[in-house]
């Protein structure tokens, strides 16, 4: 499994695109999982050190360029998502191909988190979008997206 | 310091449980600015007897459980608990597949206990 | 150049001694005018060399009113004022300052998206941060985080709650901070 990392960030009415990769050692291999990266708030900030860090491993040899092939592998929902936001986030997940994973990065993203209680913020992005992985955290660290990552279905083969 | 993969022993990843320590006194409950921290207990009698001359009612912990998915990982409950029951334990790997799973009870927290590091050394 | 306090000066010369007051406080310098004098106020920093206004906001003080406040300064942060004004809570109306600080155009509507202030001169008053559908100004005091009322304390129950009711008056807290008298639904 090895494709290209795109880091997507919702604007008003279409998602901009910018590409970012992160690797994920399952099992002693080096595996590049795509990530389109919903960098709302503050997490999206340790999704970019995530993808920095692995970007200078892979730059520094540490870390084997993977075999990549074009296209999306996960959709990574980093920071508070507000009521206003939400249909673009939709509009971001829609336009993925049908059946791309989604991981719920951080608290605020999993349940609106410390602003549970607003009047703007949607409790969770699992209310707009399926999520298959929720990774806790306020922000969560980059070794805690990588293990996110590893349970996404699929990730192990 | 580090731990094995590198994350700084001292970094806020779980919080974890000392159950001997908890005295069900809720301060952690009610001072949580995210309502994250559920605790149940019950209260038990103990009658008079020849060492202790008064019956005594003790608290009995039976649910203590975090809900991580709110956890804003503020350090409040930590620091408010009187007898140290609460601490910070660099752990990270406990995302789930549902939201639930982010709940996690007594019997993790506790378990996480072993990887919280000692205070520091104040004296050396 | 200006002296430090030169624009507390200019603003009370051009307002009048009277109903100008200067709060007592830490920072900046507060100046207190009434509502009929804001742009004339404005206006005499602006003259007095406050080229640069910070910010715009305000806050709710219940039955006092809403207080609007406008931080402006010397574009060299020399000398700098909170310039304050009060309108009433139920009809909350002040001139527009965009005339003499045309950066305070977002602030105002921000202003009136969470305060409900209606800024004379700036109509329409376009949504920047709330959306219309909401129907409220979120930071009145007025406006109850009705979640937290809503949503079951942890910290409410009591070990043993069943059989040793929490007790009403005592020291402890039986409602979580924030959320008002009355609220919150008393177990019967």
């Amino acid at each position: 499994m090895g494709a290209e990392v795109l880091i997507g960030l919702p604007g008003v009415v279409r998602p901009a695109s910018a590409t970012a990769r992160v690797e994920v050692e399952v099992d002693g291999r080096a595996l590049a999982l795509t990530v389109v990266g919903a960098g709302l708030a503050c997490c999206s900030v340790e999704l970019m050190a995530a993808a920095l860090r692995s970007q200078r491993a892979r730059e520094a040899g540490i870390l084997p360029v993977p075999a990549g092939t074009a296209g999306v592998d996960v959709l990574v929902v980093s920071g508070t998502c507000t009521d206003v936001l939400a249909p673009a986030l939709r509009d971001l997940h829609a336009s993925l191909p049908e059946g791309t994973p989604v991981l719920s990065f951080g608290a605020c993203a999993s349940s609106g988190g410390p602003y549970w209680d607003s009047y703007s913020v949607t409790k969770g992005v699992d209310q707009l979008v399926p999520v298959d992985v929720y990774v806790p955290g306020c922000p969560p660290r980059p070794e805690a997206l990588v293990d996110g990552l590893r349970r996404l279905p699929g990730a192990a083969s | 310091m580090s731990t094995s993969d590198g994350v700084p022993v001292r970094s806020r990843g779980v919080i974890s449980l000392v159950e001997k320590n908890c005295t069900v006194c809720m301060l952690c409950a009610r001072e949580c600015p995210d309502w994250c921290i559920h605790i149940e207990g019950h209260t038990v009698t103990h009658p008079a007897d020849e060492v202790h001359r008064r019956p005594r009612t003790e608290n009995v912990l039976d649910r203590f459980a975090i809900d991580f998915s709110l956890c804003l990982y503020c350090g409040i409950c930590i620091e408010v608990c009187p007898f140290d029951a609460l601490h910070w334990s660099p752990e990270h790997s406990y995302a789930g597949a549902a939201i639930g799973e982010l709940t996690q009870e007594r019997d993790r927290l506790a378990g996480w206990e072993a990887t919280a590091p000692a205070p520091a050394d104040r004296d050396a | 150049m200006s002296a430090a306090g030169s624009l507390v000066d200019a603003v009370r010369s051009a307002v009048g001694e009277g109903s100008v007051s200067v709060v007592p406080g830490f920072g900046p310098v507060s100046v207190e005018v009434p509502a009929a004098s804001w742009t004339t106020a404005l206006q005499a920093a602006r003259d007095a060399g406050a080229t640069y206004a910070d910010f715009l906001t305000a806050w709710d003080e219940l039955e006092a009113g809403l207080v609007v406040v406008a931080h402006i300064s010397t574009p060299d942060a020399a000398d700098h004022v909170l310039l304050r004004t009060r309108v009433p809570s139920d009809d909350p109306v002040l001139a527009t300052s965009i005339g003499i600080y045309r950066g305070l155009a977002w602030h105002e509507r921000e202003t009136h998206d969470l305060f409900g202030v209606r800024f004379s001169g700036h109509e329409p008053l376009e949504p920047l941060l709330v959306a219309p559908s909401l129907g409220l100004h979120p930071l009145r005091k007025d406006v109850v985080l009705a979640s937290r009322a809503a949503r079951p304390w942890p910290g409410e129950k009591e070990p043993g709650a069943e059989s040793a009711p929490a007790r009403r008056g005592g020291r402890r807290r039986t409602a979580p901070l924030g959320v008002p008298d009355g609220w919150v639904q008393e177990d019967a």
